[in-house]
């Protein structure tokens, strides 16, 4: 296949977890928030000089103390994090947003305020599911994280403020989910690896200082033309994946990455947030009702019938099931999911893996197989 | 070495209990009938675990004596009879049947009328009564692509889902207590059932009037959806009755929590934890459970003003954290002989918020939330960490106690991630720690040896003691030189 060569300025925005442009904004007395969870809401964490950073271990080669507080039963996404954390790599940030998502997210909270005390931590509640009530409860959770940062940060985070971060966050989301439309193309103008490492920049990066790069890989992503061969379209599901090696690995056996519906993808992250009405009931509205995480506890036939409709709209041959290993979560749901999508005649593989990149060989043998599996 | 044996009367009080157990199942015949009883057993093969609770009976008595000993005897038999109560009910199935997550209290359901079976229920009895009772049904949810990872629990509870051998309901009531693991899996019993759902969210900071009036709502939903799509109705004066017996349930209880905490303990180890554990859980409201608490509190007066001890050679006064090893039911009857280890109380006993106020169907709901919320594991696994952590010193100086045993279950991945972070609060407090490595439901995981050996390690190197002074301790040997960690298979090939 075909690789843009700029893409090799997202990789760099991807190696460290703070980055470059993370640094300018700081130089620029703007103030980095970190989180840890898709159902934080980015766009409150936009308010006056704050700026969002998902919270990632880029290159982790380990992690023993983080074993140690948290066994070696935990996720390994929760454990890298908390090493990272030890060693520092996160002390600049303003603070932290947790979310009580799941057994590991919280545990990774306690142990951090335990271990590391940062100098401004929230945990939000998000339900487990939606409804009226449901709403109401997360609209004053924001509400709540909402006067804490502005207590802490001074920043106003309702309002008129927050209805602009809205119209920019949507702004912004649109223009990555045009390029994330490009792989609807036969054949696709852009490879699943170079968009998911414009998807993760812009979870790990101010997005006003990454727009210009978003658009110029837009513009020559278009005058490109095209990937090149493969042998499948492949839609990647599941839980949080930000190691984009894995994704190319996948490709590197001919499976183009076309679709995601993945904690970190694109779908449905990037749908436009409601710009009428009380902006914090807007932001809750939109949490609650991306159809995601199974933390989400009546949601698993609209999750399925979204991977089928996703894979449908993108034309991939197969999907992929992938969880970092100990998710509980994804970990039974994964049994259910798999049997009920092949039932419904979608071809799947079910991967699990750990959050650093390993056990590249068989990846390669599980994707080859699956791939071959589907006939292409 | 506990050198006391038990006495004539010991063994008359254990034939009547045998007969008391024998006359239930002869009732669950009668009142079944024999063809409907054999089909259910070919339907449920794990009703013939159930006709071994004679055996476990036995091996809580021996070696223990006196109104101890009758405790343990009682609890059995009455275990037992609830539990024909409750089979009967289900096995006729009728439209008034319904499936309840184990963290779902009945008394709501109870009071609409409706029929209800704890889901959970068989995984916690059947390991209790044969060790590896677990072990089939966690290889059916492995083999059916369950992560072995997960809590074994919740693996044998899907196990006996997937095998077609939980009773089949077409109405569920789930939550999202205790773990995301037994929370996610009920999709996979709603879909087997194909069943409707109801599930009850609980807050993550319930310690707040916001958390108890957004649970109460919950409740107030769930209500109205049983009475939806059930023919339950909700008669809140049947609620008031419920929630007052249990009330007077657990007055009895905190009167025996008193008197446990004296030193030495006049009762201990399980009439106070699986009495709990069966009588709050499974049928709170019902006269019958009040009155086994009444026996066991007043039993336990007459030992306490008599000066006698539970545990005759009382060296050590333990809690145990976390769920009690369910296939090991002998561990804390060996513990008591093997080091004068008395298990005063455990963390699913111990209740914070345990009386209800009854005067509004407004407060009976919001009290009923706040149990359900601050009860028993439901605290220590949602919220943050010192739900956890500050509730085991809480309980360690209310009774009194010399260390803290943690049934390290290797599926509770929750539990796991603050292990260190207690380690290190317990030296802090110099508070002896003894983290017991294992599976709750599966002793292939780490065997009774394994667990005897942690003991053994912890109380020579932390405790500085010998087995009773033997020296030096053999790991493999329980009273009388009996091989102890064989024992549960000579019970197997004996029946």
């Amino acid at each position: 296949m075909n690789k843009y060569a700029g893409i090799s300025l997202f990789d760099d925005l991807l190696a460290e977890p703070l980055n470059r442009l993370v640094e300018q904004a700081m130089d620029e007395g703007r103030v980095p928030v970190g989180y840890t969870c898709s159902y934080v809401p980015e766009t409150l964490l936009s308010a006056g000089k704050l700026f969002p950073v998902r919270l990632r271990a880029p290159g982790i080669a380990g992690t023993e103390l983080a074993d140690t507080y948290m066994s070696n039963v935990i996720c390994s996404y929760t454990k890298s994090l908390l090493e990272f954390a030890l060693g520092g790599a996160y002390d600049r940030l303003g603070g932290v947003v947790f979310t009580a998502n799941c057994d590991h997210m919280r545990r990774l909270m306690d142990n951090l305020e335990y271990l590391r005390k940062p100098a401004f931590s929230h945990t939000l509640d998000v339900p487990h599911k939606r409804g009226g009530p449901a709403l109401e409860w997360f609209t004053e959770e924001l509400k709540m994280l909402a006067d804490k940062m502005s207590g802490h940060f001074g920043v106003s985070a309702s309002g008129a403020d927050l209805a602009a971060a809205i119209r920019s966050r949507n702004a912004f989301a649109d223009a990555i989910r045009a390029i994330g439309d490009l792989r609807k193309q036969e054949p696709p103008l852009i490879t699943g690896g170079e968009f998911h490492r414009v998807m993760i920049a812009s979870l790990v990066s101010p997005k006003d200082l990454l727009l210009p790069l978003v658009e110029d890989f837009h513009r020559k992503a278009v005058e490109r033309g095209g990937v090149g061969p493969y042998r499948a379209r492949i839609m990647v599901a599941g839980g949080e994946l930000d190691d984009l090696s894995f994704i190319d690995v996948i490709e590197s056996q001919g499976g183009l990455v076309v679709a995601d519906r993945f904690c970190t993808g694109s779908l449905p992250a990037l749908d436009p947030v409601s710009e009428t009405g009380d902006p914090l009931r807007a932001i809750a509205q939109h949490t609650l009702g991306k159809v995601l995480c199974p933390r989400m506890m009546e949601e698993f036939d609209e999750r399925e019938e979204a991977i089928r409709k996703t894979a449908h709209e993108y034309s991939a041959d197969g999907v992929i099931v992938q969880a970092i290993k100990f998710c509980d979560t994804w970990g039974v749901e994964g049994s259910t999911l798999t049997s009920a999508l092949r039932s419904a005649g979608v071809p799947v593989l079910r991967l699990e893996r750990e959050y650093r990149h390993g056990s590249e060989g068989q990846l390669r043998t599980r994707v080859q197989a699956f791939i071959e599996s589907m006939g292409k | 070495m506990n050198n006391i044996r038990p006495s004539a009367a010991d063994y008359l009080k254990h034939a009547k209990y045998f007969i008391h157990i024998l006359f239930s199942f002869t009732m669950l015949a009668a009142r079944r009938g024999p063809i409907s009883l054999l089909r259910d057993m070919r339907r449920y093969p794990w009703l013939f675990i159930l006709l071994r609770a004679p055996l476990l009976m036995g091996r809580l008595a021996a070696g223990r004596t006196g109104l101890y000993r009758e405790a343990n005897e009682l609890l059995i038999s009455f275990i037992v009879k609830q539990m024909i109560d409750v089979l009967v009910r289900t096995l006729k199935r009728d439209d008034t049947f319904i499936l309840h997550q184990e963290m779902v209290p009945p008394e709501i359901s109870t009071a609409m009328g409706l029929s209800v079976w704890p889901a959970e229920l068989l995984s916690i009895l059947l390991p209790l009564l044969d060790s590896h009772a677990a072990e089939a049904y966690i290889d059916r949810s492995e083999n059916e692509g369950i992560p072995p990872d997960i809590c074994s629990h919740v693996k044998m509870t899907l196990g006996i889902v997937l095998s077609g051998e939980m009773p089949p309901a077409s109405v569920i009531v789930s939550s999202n207590l205790p773990c995301d693991g037994n929370m996610t899996g009920y999709e996979i019993t709603r879909r087997k059932n194909n069943a409707k759902i109801f599930r009850l969210d609980i807050p993550f900071n319930f310690y707040n009037n916001r958390a108890v009036e957004y649970f109460a709502g919950e409740l107030k939903r769930m209500i109205a959806w049983l009475e939806e799509n059930t023919p339950g109705r909700m008669d809140w004066e049947r609620l008031r009755q419920i929630c007052e017996e249990r009330n007077r349930m657990a007055e009895k209880e905190i009167e025996l929590w008193e008197m446990i905490s004296a030193r030495p303990a006049p009762m201990a180890a399980e009439p106070v934890y699986l009495g709990h554990l069966w009588a709050f859980n499974a049928d709170p409201g019902n006269p019958a459970a009040t009155r086994f608490f009444h026996r066991i509190a007043d039993m336990t007066r007459r030992n306490l003003e008599s000066g006698v001890r539970a545990v005759p050679n009382e060296r050590f006064r333990a809690v145990l954290w976390n769920p009690p090893l369910l296939h090991f039911s002998e561990l804390f009857r060996w513990a008591e002989e093997a080091y004068g280890i008395t298990l005063v109380i455990d963390s699913m006993t111990y209740n914070s918020q345990p009386l209800i106020d009854t005067s509004t169907p407004d407060t009976m709901l919001r009290d009923l939330g706040k149990i359900i919320m601050q009860g028993p594991m439901a605290r220590h696994t949602r919220g943050p960490a010192e739900n956890y952590i500050d509730d085991i010193f809480r309980i360690y100086h209310r009774f009194n106690l010399d260390m803290v045993w943690v049934a390290g279950h290797i599926g509770c991945k929750n539990t796991m991630a603050l292990n260190q972070m207690l380690r290190e609060a317990c030296r802090e407090k110099g508070v002896p720690l003894l983290i017991i490595e294992y599976d709750l439901s599966d002793q292939r995981i780490c065997s009774h040896e394994g667990i005897i050996r942690q003991i053994d390690h912890f109380m020579q190197n932390v405790m500085k003691v010998n087995r009773n002074g033997e020296d030096p301790p053999d790991p493999r040997r329980g009273r009388e030189g009996k091989d102890f960690t064989t024992i549960h298979y000579a019970y197997r090939s004996e029946e």
